[in-house]
């Protein structure tokens, strides 16, 4: 793509936010989720649907499947240019980006057609069934059984730390479909209802006050003997494909989400005079250039062949990237705090940029946990990238 | 940005890799450190024989015309083998303050000479507190007088460019090294493979035709040249400390202890992890660095970029030559084995132009400060 195009495109995306984002979806302006104080869920989702209509969901999705098919370098600019405009977390971004893929990849051709509209209009919500009380970082000891009963799945057991799930129609979840059946073996990925008599939801509050996720009790819940994803026993080659989805271009989305919250930190640091202390200076320069460092990683992994796919490789830079970013941002919250000074500590204080920084100090805290703890991804890089024995 | 290699660029990296595994592995670049004054006479025509010498010197001037992603390509390759040859003084340091000096006449004297590798050309960078040299003016010419401490490769070196404050303004003079009143000292420093010398300048008469640059263009092209050199000195940091935990991984997977080999052991494995976290963050910020400079930013860019490659590779050469001595554990500390060399090349590393704390602080002041906003 000429860079006369790609300009013209980023400004399309600019354009859309600037006259989208304004009047009754003000109030999203600039929160990150549910975990903000203040979302409005019902607004987010209308937010959604109208994300959909100006064709802004499933942009890199292949075309037959309903997507735009843009390349990465585009779907990057408007993941950017999203979070530039003030963009608010995406609640639909479970499905778009995780269990959409992986339908594509694994499913029939009746259960796309059954699901994917759902995703791509914003009208159907996902959550994700992966961790346990007694399955988090070992994923593979999961304990949740499924049966089959007639024409139905029967589901039994517990999940936990699920994002979303009360605002969440569907559930994909991993589980145990053979008796008996140890670690990986023996596991299923099973497409479930989440607003049914055998589900019941309940929300986990967190140190931020706030509650995000939950724990999701599943008592002979049912779905229908065909919503299995891959075949029965295979769910575990499922569900790590999911994962390899994980990694992808809204990285940069992010990435431009940290960048926001460093320009907050800065005014902060000017206004309040923490700007004059020589050793909050050197821990700004180094927080401001190591984020700038990130966003060379991102770009690096983006750069190579097919890090979109599965099955390729993982590049060094990819297997640090969860690590980097992560700690970096976990740092940046400490860093936040300081720079407020005894303001981090006052929860009545509504000035909006400290109430920002307050929230990343908290809210960081659980970056080096999700999506792989901090102790998981030093064992990946050891053992994968750098060979060391198990 | 697009932070994909091409094929060439690659080849580049990877036949400068290859000469430098073999003609400066560990002994060979001990011989020379420790034998040879710190400087290889035939590494430095092998790699002047590739091309080395002229990586982003321009074709007319002899050069390979490339850019500075090129050149940070090859600097790691150099700081992996901690190869004993003046090539980030001559064609780094000196090549890219010549390439800014302006003049197109400075131009075709200096450079084809330093993209051959015949001539070698090192800057003063005013390691250490001297009597700072003065000029005075003498007939048509300029007469120097003073003492630098501490030049990088003066031993090695035809000529020396040096930044001293005139009469009016300040001047970019070339001194020759040979030249009547000036006498070179080796000194002996714990980084042998980057050796340094004492030069004193002693009624030495510069003509005018050897001063490069006056006043704002002589100290703009010394700013542009070690902005850029600070992105290839943090490029030769992560070859320092990708080979630091290269060497770690490779001793804690032979050695045994407690009927198993080390490298079994997770309190190990996660040491070196985060050393791999270390360096391939600080090889992004590298790579991303010169790519942007390849596009020619504006200064203050430059400053950010320039500032996040030598912090980042700081960093990393300073913990990844720290934890491949400890864990080592006894044979860390001998002589024997590389790792101390590696540990001394990133202290002696982190008072080249500016220390990192200098580069956070002038950034610092450029977010923070009103009057810079």
């Amino acid at each position: 793509m000429t860079s006369n195009n790609y300009e013209a495109f980023r400004g399309e995306v600019v354009a859309w936010m600037h006259g989208h984002l304004r009047g009754e979806y003000e109030p999203l302006r600039g929160c990150g989720g549910l975990g903000d104080p203040g979302y409005d869920p019902k607004l987010a989702k209308r937010w959604e649907q109208k994300l959909a209509r100006g064709g802004w969901v499933g942009i890199g999705w292949p075309r037959e499947h309903g997507g735009r098919a843009l390349p990465l370098s585009q779907q990057v600019v408007f993941h950017e240019e999203y979070v530039r405009a003030g963009g608010p977390g995406r609640l639909g971004h479970i499905g778009e980006t995780l269990l959409a893929p992986t339908l594509m990849a694994f499913g029939t051709p009746e259960q796309h057609r059954r699901f994917l509209p759902g995703i791509l209009s914003g009208t159907e919500y996902w959550a994700q069934g992966y961790s346990e009380p007694n399955a988090g970082s070992d994923l593979a000891n999961v304990q949740t059984r499924a049966r089959r009963e007639g024409e139905h799945w029967v589901i039994d057991g517990q999940k936990t730390w699920t994002s979303w799930a009360h605002e969440s129609d569907w559930i994909f979840v991993v589980a145990r479909c053979e008796p008996g059946s140890q670690r990986h073996h023996g596991l299923v990925m099973l497409l479930v209802p989440l607003r049914q008599a055998g589900v019941t939801i309940r929300p986990i509050k967190q140190i931020t006050g706030e509650s995000e996720f939950n724990e999701v009790f599943f008592d002979g819940a049912r779905t229908e003997a065909s919503l299995h994803l891959g075949a029965p026993g295979e769910g575990w080659k499922v569900a790590m494909a999911l994962l390899g989805f994980e990694r992808g271009v809204s990285t940069l989305g992010q990435q431009a989400g940290f960048e926001r919250e460093m320009e907050c930190l800065i005014e902060v640091a000017r206004r309040n005079g923490a700007a004059r202390d020589p050793v909050l200076r050197q821990r700004i320069a180094q927080a401001a250039v190591t984020l700038d460092a990130l966003r060379c990683n991102a770009l690096r992994v983006l750069a190579q062949d097919g890090a979109e796919k599965t099955g390729v490789p993982i590049s060094r830079e990819a297997y640090i990237a969860k690590y980097v970013w992560s700690n970096w941002r976990r740092d940046f919250g400490r860093l936040a705090a300081d720079v407020l000074g005894a303001a981090a500590d006052l929860t009545d204080d509504h000035d909006a940029l400290a109430q920002k920084l307050r929230q990343v100090w908290l809210f960081s805290r659980s970056d080096t946990i999700y999506a792989g703890a901090n102790e998981i991804q030093l064992n990946l890089i050891a053992e994968r990238a750098l060979g060391m024995p198990r | 940005m697009d932070l994909k290699l091409t094929e060439e660029q690659r080849q580049i990296a990877d036949s400068v890799e290859e000469l430098l595994a073999n003609a400066s592995d560990s002994a060979r670049m001990r011989r020379a450190a420790f034998e040879g004054g710190g400087f290889d006479a035939a590494l430095w025509h092998q790699v002047a024989e590739l091309g080395g010498c002229g990586v982003h010197i321009p074709e007319a001037h002899g050069g390979l015309g490339l850019g500075v992603t090129e050149l940070v390509l090859v600097a790691e390759a150099f700081g992996r083998r901690l190869a004993c040859v003046p090539w980030l003084e001559s064609v780094v340091l000196a090549g890219t303050t010549i390439l800014n000096a302006g003049e197109a006449a400075v131009a075709a004297r200096w450079l084809p000479s330093v993209a051959s590798g015949e001539q070698v050309v090192t800057l003063d960078i005013g390691l250490l507190e001297g009597a700072r040299p003065t000029a005075r003016r003498e007939g048509a010419g300029w007469r120097l007088d003073g003492v630098l401490p501490a030049v990088p490769a003066a031993m090695a070196a035809q000529w020396l460019l040096l930044p001293v404050q005139g009469e009016a303004d300040s001047l970019l003079v070339a001194v020759a090294l040979d030249a009547p009143g000036v006498s070179r000292r080796a000194r002996t420093n714990h980084d042998a493979t980057r050796p340094l010398a004492e030069v004193r300048l002693q009624g030495v008469l510069v003509p005018e035709a050897d001063c490069l640059a006056r006043g704002a263009a002589a100290d703009r092209a010394l700013e542009l040249s070690r902005r850029l050199t600070a992105v290839v000195l943090a490029s030769e940091l992560v070859g320092v400390a990708q080979q630091c935990l290269d060497l770690t991984v490779a001793y804690l997977g032979q050695r045994v202890q407690f009927g198993k080999p080390l490298a079994t052991f997770q309190a190990l494995k996660h040491r070196c992890a985060y050393m791999m976290v270390a360096v391939e963050l600080a090889r992004s910020a590298v790579l991303g660095a010169a790519r942007q400079f390849d596009g020619q930013p504006e200064e203050g860019r430059m400053l950010r970029l320039a500032t996040m490659a030598r912090c980042l590779a700081d960093d990393a050469a300073q913990f990844c030559t720290q934890e491949a001595i400890q864990l080592h554990g006894g044979v860390g500390f001998t002589w024997e084995y590389d790792p101390h060399l590696y540990f001394k090349r990133a202290q002696a590393s982190r008072t080249w132009l500016g220390t990192p704390s200098a580069w956070r602080e002038r950034l610092a002041a450029a977010l923070l400060d009103e009057a810079a906003a």
